[in-house]
């Protein structure tokens, strides 16, 4: 089953890069399209807690589905989440299925070949480990071991590349800590957020995150690559660089009690214009 | 006819392996109240009481999908099983082929193949644009196997009729087509009608087939909640055993009742 959708998603993604690569020139459709259409529709992890997640009544909550908001609302459209999966987003985007992703996405040389990614980045992560106390010290006592992933997370690779691990993806999240605790595998690879929220939870006790991440990789939205020098990808830029300038991502962090990043502080101030000759 | 009461064995069953589901969910989820008693935090039980209606919400998808697939199914079949049997090669040949390709193909891949083949968007004459959701192409994922076995169905039952009564009607002068039409079918109908119902309760069984594909019915809606939840471990077993009950719930009276008609028509043939 897993490996069923592993071969689907690369034919998705194959498939998406064959036809990505025949259109070069800037176009404007899409954009002019979501204005027709009166309705954005943005892709977003369906069970991402807190970024995009299920309220009781079955709609989409959290950090992106209130970013895509801001688009929305900046375009005088209404928002339509679209849940997708870190398998089938990148064609959805292409495709047409979707206009837009706030979902999650590794900013990855490989996926700007396939889809417009948006710089600035709006969130940053990286892969982590979470294992019981005393098990592991380093990355490389999971070499030869199983280890629990997520499927379609691009960390898995790296557990299993770099460092040697045998990676087990489960379809969820709640299964695969399951199968930590049930010591199916030596460790839970995920991103640091995540993980330090659930440590945080005091569900975890006797459980740590053992080792720091390997690098932290920044998550961008993503256009069709076709769109991203137009109207589309640059209009995105600023949206995106207004959410670090005006505050919106630290308010965010706020409002779904993320542990502050400092990263996103960073940006914050990084990314002010100095318009002081105002007061001359 | 029959000496005992079917209603009494069909709701019976249900309720109680429900009540035991139940128990099982309280109980595990009794233990976790105890943990979760300082902490604050929601129980197991209080999450899937919250979470019930949005995943109830997407077992009326595995219904609507399950009903139209048999539908579509049903009317598809008896085509292609009606082809099957004609004197025509012409015919009779590429129906084989379809009924063959569906019947031998595992399900997940014929639901691979519609979700990726089936455009999501399709624009009609007039320029609109109209969306596919992905759970109408998974309906027609579902139902490209059963027809093909509801053809079988069909097929096999004509031939199970014995030849005298061909013979019989075309000693009356009857046609090809009213001999099928006013002896042969009625014959066929009382037969196909259990494996039929096997096939819908089959059917039903394989819509949370969906949800790898992403669509919201009662396994991604349960996995999406338990997530929203919080992913904790000592969800599972509840939301888990709560999806099975009203699986079987709804499935096992169907079943009960199937094995009836089986029982009736056997003793009626």
């Amino acid at each position: 089953m897993t490996k069923l959708a592993i071969i689907a998603g690369t034919i998705a993604v194959l498939a998406a890069s064959a036809s990505a690569s025949f259109s070069q020139d800037v176009q404007n459709d899409r954009f002019k399209e979501v204005l027709d259409r009166g309705t954005l529709r943005v892709g977003v992890q369906g069970a991402f807690k807190p970024w995009a997640f299920r309220a009781p009544d079955g709609s989409l909550q959290g950090i992106e589905v209130d970013l895509a908001q801001t688009v929305a609302d900046h375009m005088g459209v209404a928002l339509e989440p679209v849940v997708i999966t870190s398998a089938n987003r990148m064609e959805f985007l292409q495709q047409g299925k979707v206009d837009l992703l706030i979902g999650a996405m590794s900013d990855r040389p490989d996926r700007r070949k396939i889809v417009g990614i948006v710089e600035p980045a709006y969130w940053t992560s990286g892969p982590t480990l979470m294992a019981k106390e005393g098990v592991i010290s380093s990355w490389d006592d999971i070499k030869g071991k199983p280890v629990c992933g997520k499927q379609g997370v691009f960390y898995n690779k790296i557990a299993e590349t770099e460092f040697g691990a045998k990676v087990i993806a489960f379809a969820g999240n709640t299964e695969a800590k399951q199968a930590l605790r049930s010591g199916k595998c030596v460790a839970w690879v995920y991103d640091d957020t995540s993980i330090s929220a659930d440590l945080a939870s005091g569900e975890w006790e006797r459980y740590e995150m053992p080792v720091d991440t390997v690098f932290s990789n920044p998550w961008g939205a993503a256009v069709p690559l076709e769109e991203m020098d137009g109207i589309w990808g640059t209009f995105m830029a600023g949206m995106a660089y207004n959410w670090h300038k005006d505050g919106t991502l630290i308010e965010l962090e706020k409002k779904w009690n993320v542990k502050p990043s400092p990263w996103i502080q960073k940006m914050h101030d990084e990314l002010q214009y100095d318009d002081s000759y105002l007061e001359n | 006819m029959m000496s005992y009461s079917v209603a009494r064995l069909t709701w019976r069953a249900p309720a109680i392996v429900g009540g035991l589901c139940i128990a099982a969910t309280l109980a595990t989820t009794f233990t976790a109240e105890a943990q979760d008693a300082g902490s604050g935090q929601m129980s197991a039980f209080a999450a899937l009481v919250t979470w019930m209606p949005f995943i109830l919400k997407g077992f009326l998808l595995n219904l609507l999908m399950s009903v139209l697939a048999m539908a579509l199914a049903t009317v598809t079949g008896l085509f292609l099983g009606f082809m099957q049997i004609s004197p025509s090669a012409f015919i009779r040949l590429p129906a084989k082929f379809v009924t063959h390709l569906f019947r031998n193909s595992p399900w997940l891949v014929i639901l691979f193949a519609i979700m990726l083949l089936v455009p999501f968007q399709v624009t009609l004459p007039g320029g609109e644009k109209v969306l596919i959701p992905d759970w109408v192409k998974a309906t027609i994922g579902f139902a490209l196997p059963v027809m093909a076995n509801i053809a079988e169905i069909l097929r096999g039952a004509i031939a199970s009729i014995p030849s005298g009564q061909w013979e019989s009607a075309e000693s009356l002068a009857f046609t090809r087509g009213q001999t099928l039409r006013h002896i042969i079918l009625p014959q066929c109908v009382r037969r196909m009608l259990p494996p039929w119902m096997n096939w819908y309760a089959l059917l039903t069984l394989m819509t949370p087939m969906a949800a790898i594909l992403g669509v919201s019915e009662a396994l991604g809606n349960t996995q999406a909640a338990m997530e929203a939840a919080g992913s904790r471990p000592e969800f599972l077993i509840p939301f888990y055993l709560f999806l099975m009950t009203i699986f079987f719930v709804f499935i096992y009276p169907l079943s009960i009742y199937t094995r009836r008609l089986e029982r009736r028509f056997s003793a009626g043939a």
